[in-house]
């Protein structure tokens, strides 16, 4: 680079020299021409010189000296972080698998979600979740999976009577009916009525949570209404979980507002336990979901904008004014194990064309 | 000692100068310092240094670009088109430092963006290729660069302190 005395090392490589940014070849060139030349030593003594002028004055821009956290704490927020995030993303895939199983009425919005349920879905099998779910609730959830995968006598009907599109209308008020007077009696459910059967609305004065202690704390009317007058209100966007019978639609009183009431729809696992999904005005369905868990130790936290939250017993996503919440007397595992199942089934149903 | 917890010991002080020198609030510094350590932790990168002041830069762009947006709402608020707030705000942060801190801080404003940064990174201990790769310039681009960007801070610096030693005679 440097062959003769007459060419003077440029400024931008005297930088670099100093800087030490050079390869050792380069740096051999440069000291042996600087050994020759008079003007370029007094060149690098000025680059020098500037060098550290700059260093100095830059040394004055800093803050005053302070010690920072410890790493042992610092490491410690960010694991939290990392730990919180994990949460949030697990309840977002819970919430895709919640909108995937229930599908249409939820707007465009909620297709985004879809992409990340089926892999968060698919290849999970419900056994391994099972460590996680305790004593009589691990037969619940099984039983609400085996009634979607295995499709045992009655359900069986149900499904086929109702095709697996999200757009199908949910299995048929007689057989539903049916369906839970044979289960077990429920505290929740009407005992013995045949819910959906009567075509004009009842009244009644509770939205009847699967919390037995549910209490109306809403002061809100909720109407048991047919499967029938729900479609006719609701359209296609008749919250529910594709693959189980409903057994009840209960409708809120309107706003009076041109917002669509809160509505809850009542489901059955084949043990008789009933998993509730619940759409409507986010502060409507935040006090149900509050009214729903009375003791102060664990009250359901207030979803906030486009929220997703989730605990034992219920989980729920918002979607700007609105919130769509399921909730099953079962651990936050279970629920989330069992509509993936449901998901699962409700694929492979529609890949095999039954 | 993890390889971490020892970028962190030997770095932390040169993040937080780095990032006051974007920011020029020492609060603020040390809030973005610890964001990008924080980062770091969860990341685990392969490079942490250069990608310590990347994170680092980026941070304090974001910040700067908060400030013009918290600038604007003021002047909207003030509803008083001679007054710029923003040269209310920073007199008010330079009477905190005291005269050459401010002086140089004026002179390091006369450089260009990319002079700065590349001065900066420098000086908060990154490499030629290091720069370089931050800052989208050819390696041999660095040295350029930098010759130029200490040039004119000290040219800027050194007229600064011509114009105050006319202005006041006394001054040492």
């Amino acid at each position: 680079m440097i062959r003769e005395a007459m060419r003077h090392i440029p400024e931008e490589e005297l930088h670099a020299y100093l800087d030490q940014a050079l390869s050792r070849t380069q740096c051999v060139e440069i000291e042996s021409h600087l050994a020759a030349c008079d003007r370029c030593r007094l060149e690098r003594d000025a680059i020098a010189s500037l060098r550290d002028r700059t260093t100095a004055l830059l040394a004055t821009l800093a803050p005053r000296r302070r010690i920072g956290p410890s790493f042992e704490l610092l490491s410690e927020r960010a694991a939290a972080r990392s730990a919180r995030r994990a949460g949030r993303l697990r309840a977002a895939a819970w919430a895709a698998s919640v909108l995937l199983a229930i599908g249409i009425g939820w707007g465009a919005r909620a297709i985004e979600f879809q992409g990340a349920g089926p892999a968060e879905a698919a290849p999970i099998a419900a056994r391994s979740e099972d460590p996680a779910v305790e004593g009589p609730l691990r037969d619940s959830s099984a039983a609400g999976i085996e009634l979607a995968a295995e499709a045992p006598a009655e359900p069986a009907v149900d499904r086929a009577a109702a095709p697996r599109s999200r757009s199908a209308p949910a299995p048929a008020p007689r057989q539903a009916t049916g369906n839970a007077r044979e289960a077990p009696p429920l505290a929740s459910s009407p005992a013995g009525r045949p819910a959906l059967s009567e075509p004009s609305a009842t009244m009644t004065s509770s939205g009847q949570l699967p919390s037995e202690s549910f209490n109306v704390a809403t002061g809100t009317l909720f109407r048991t209404v047919s499967w029938d007058r729900a479609r006719f209100e609701r359209g296609e966007s008749v919250p529910r979980i594709a693959g189980l019978p409903v057994v009840e639609v209960q409708l809120a009183g309107s706003r009076g507002d041109d917002s669509r009431p809160l509505m809850v729809v009542a489901q059955q696992l084949e043990s008789g336990q009933v998993i509730r999904t619940i759409e409507g005005p986010a502060t409507d369905v935040n006090q149900l979901l509050a009214s729903q868990r009375p003791d102060a130790s664990s009250p359901w936290p207030t979803i906030g904008d486009d929220g997703i939250a989730g605990a034992d017993g219920a989980m729920a996503v918002r979607r700007g004014d609105r919130i769509l919440a399921i909730t099953a007397p079962l651990p936050s595992d279970s629920l989330r194990a069992m509509i993936r199942r449901l998901n699962a089934s409700e694929r492979q149903g529609g890949e095999s064309g039954q | 000692m993890d390889e971490l917890e020892k970028l962190y010991q030997t770095t932390y002080g040169a993040v937080v100068r780095f990032l006051y020198r974007k920011v020029w609030d020492a609060d603020r510094a040390e809030d973005l310092a610890q964001e990008v350590f924080m980062r770091l932790f969860q990341h685990r990168p392969e490079k942490p240094r250069a990608w310590v002041f990347a994170v680092a830069a980026n941070l304090a762009r974001d910040e700067a670009r908060a400030a013009i947006r918290r600038r604007k709402h003021l002047t909207l608020m003030t509803n008083d088109p001679g007054q710029a707030p923003s040269r209310i705000a920073a007199a008010d942060e330079i009477v905190e430092h005291d005269e050459q801190m401010a002086a140089v801080q004026e002179a390091l404003g006369t450089l260009t963006h990319r002079d700065q940064e590349v001065l900066l990174l420098w000086d908060a201990g990154l490499s030629y290729p290091e720069i370089a790769r931050q800052t989208g310039l050819a390696v041999g681009a660095v040295g350029t660069t930098l010759a130029r960007a200490r040039r004119r801070l000290v040219d800027a610096y050194d007229r600064q302190h011509l114009d105050d030693s006319r202005g006041h005679a006394a001054h040492s």
